[in-house]
């Protein structure tokens, strides 16, 4: 059935992808997926195109996510390029249910060139969904040009995202916190564009200096800090400028991690299957007893997993 | 693992009224479905493209306007030409029950009209149906 729906994926029927996605998104025949869709992080052979561009837009609820988002689909298919948007959004974790509500801000249209899923994201997953490098690849072998995502509304520490994005931008709104929010860990240091929403707001400015003073104690990094509002709509041009002049980040990182977290998955497979051998008991028990130091035990460990 | 039931709700045409709609989406989020939220002022086609992006297993359509009987077999032809027949149908708000067994002769699932219980509504929907292609 997996064969049949890529089969038809690679001709562009629209209902073979959402199922793909669907399956996709229960972690369902994962391998066979993966495995059918090129090397996993290469860029996608599709029809000799660049590969996609894909952007993660992250913020706390309420910063205006969707919103933006709608309005750069338009930006994006103005410029004749296809736009396909994942938006999370929160699982409860007691019903399993949830509430997606985000692409009736994005505007409704027919246009063969936009694709918008939404999906549920469990919560403690980094406010995404699971599998979601899977699904990119999908999309980008449908044939889109960019690739939006939309985090949960958290705000603080979304740093998943930067390993499947090409670029991270991160929302804030004026009146959203004094300027020690800014000093906190993960949250600027993981944006590669930032954007001051609702600017046509009196104290936009503020917010904006006060965030740009942050980042001038960090050195060596310069990251854009741009007034958009979609109220007043300005600013998206240069906005979807700053995202395009920056590189295509995600392959060789996130090649590498995929890479290492297999190397760990093989590992773990290989402890698991000699818990019992005599070797590792007697190393425990050294170690318990305090005959071993805990880093050379780990070395010992790693040594013995080798082969 | 149970996967959770999908379902696109909408409202189709000139029709403000979203007080019911939400409810109904609050509840069947309550009961562990994901509930993709299509909101106001939608063409069918538009509706149509959701629950194909989505890849629903329902669609519900609320409409208080008195156009249902133009609306709704609009919806339900172009699901049909977009290969999505095997999609239920359910429709919710002011439909007068003389039209009620022409929208089920039509292939709508169930019409629940004011003073439907929410339980009702879950329990329709958890009802197995036919396992979809």
């Amino acid at each position: 059935m997996i064969a049949g729906l890529l089969e038809r994926l690679r001709h562009g029927d629209r209902n073979a992808l959402a199922r793909l996605l669907s399956i996709t998104a229960r972690g369902e025949q994962l391998a066979d997926i993966q495995s059918a869709l090129a090397i996993p992080c290469e860029p996608s052979p599709v029809r000799g195109r660049s590969p996609s561009r894909v952007v993660a837009f992250t913020g706390s609820g309420g910063v205006g996510k969707s919103t933006l988002i709608g309005k750069l689909i338009n930006l994006v298919r103005n410029l004749g390029r296809k736009v396909a948007v994942l938006a999370c959004d929160p699982q409860s974790p007691l019903s399993g249910g949830a509430l997606l509500g985000d692409r009736f801000r994005m505007g409704s249209s027919t246009d063969d060139g936009v694709f918008i899923r939404s999906l549920a994201a469990q919560t403690g997953h980094g406010a995404i969904a699971d599998h979601l490098d899977v699904m990119i690849r999908l999309l980008e072998t449908f044939g889109f040009d960019a690739i939006f995502l939309e985090t949960v509304g958290a705000g603080q520490g979304d740093v998943e995202v930067r390993n499947l994005a090409d670029v991270v931008v991160l929302m804030l709104q004026p009146e959203s916190g004094d300027d020690v929010q800014w000093e906190k860990a993960g949250i600027l240091e993981c944006a590669d564009v930032i954007v001051v929403h609702k600017s046509d707001m009196p104290t936009a400015e503020q917010t904006a200096a006060q965030v740009r003073a942050a980042l001038d104690l960090s050195m060596g990094r310069s990251v854009p800090v741009l007034r958009v509002s979609t109220k007043a709509n300005q600013g998206h041009a240069e906005l979807w400028q700053a995202i395009e002049a920056l590189p295509l980040r995600r392959r060789p990182a996130s090649a590498a991690l995929l890479l290492f977290q297999m190397a760990v998955d093989t590992l773990r497979q290989r402890f698991e299957n000699r818990q019992q051998d005599a070797e590792l008991r007697k190393l425990v028990e050294a170690w318990q007893r305090g005959e071993v130091s805990t880093a050379s035990a780990v070395e010992t460990l790693v040594r013995s997993l080798e082969s | 693992m149970d996967q959770p039931i999908r379902i696109v709700l909408a409202k189709v045409g000139l029709d403000g009224h979203d007080r019911g709609i939400k409810v109904v989406a609050r509840a069947l989020r309550d009961a562990g479905m994901h509930v993709i939220y299509a909101g106001l002022w939608q063409t069918p086609e538009a509706v149509v493209r959701t629950v194909a992006d989505e890849d629903a297993d329902w669609l519900g359509l609320s409409l208080l306007s008195g156009a249902h009987m133009t609306l709704v077999p609009r919806v339900l032809d172009i699901l049909k030409q977009a290969d999505l027949a095997n999609v239920g149908v359910i429709v919710g708000g002011i439909i007068p029950e003389a039209d009620i067994p022409k929208l089920t002769a039509m292939g709508v699932a169930k019409i629940f009209g004011p003073g439907t219980s929410l339980d009702d509504i879950v329990a329709f929907l958890k009802t197995p149906r036919e396992h979809k292609p």
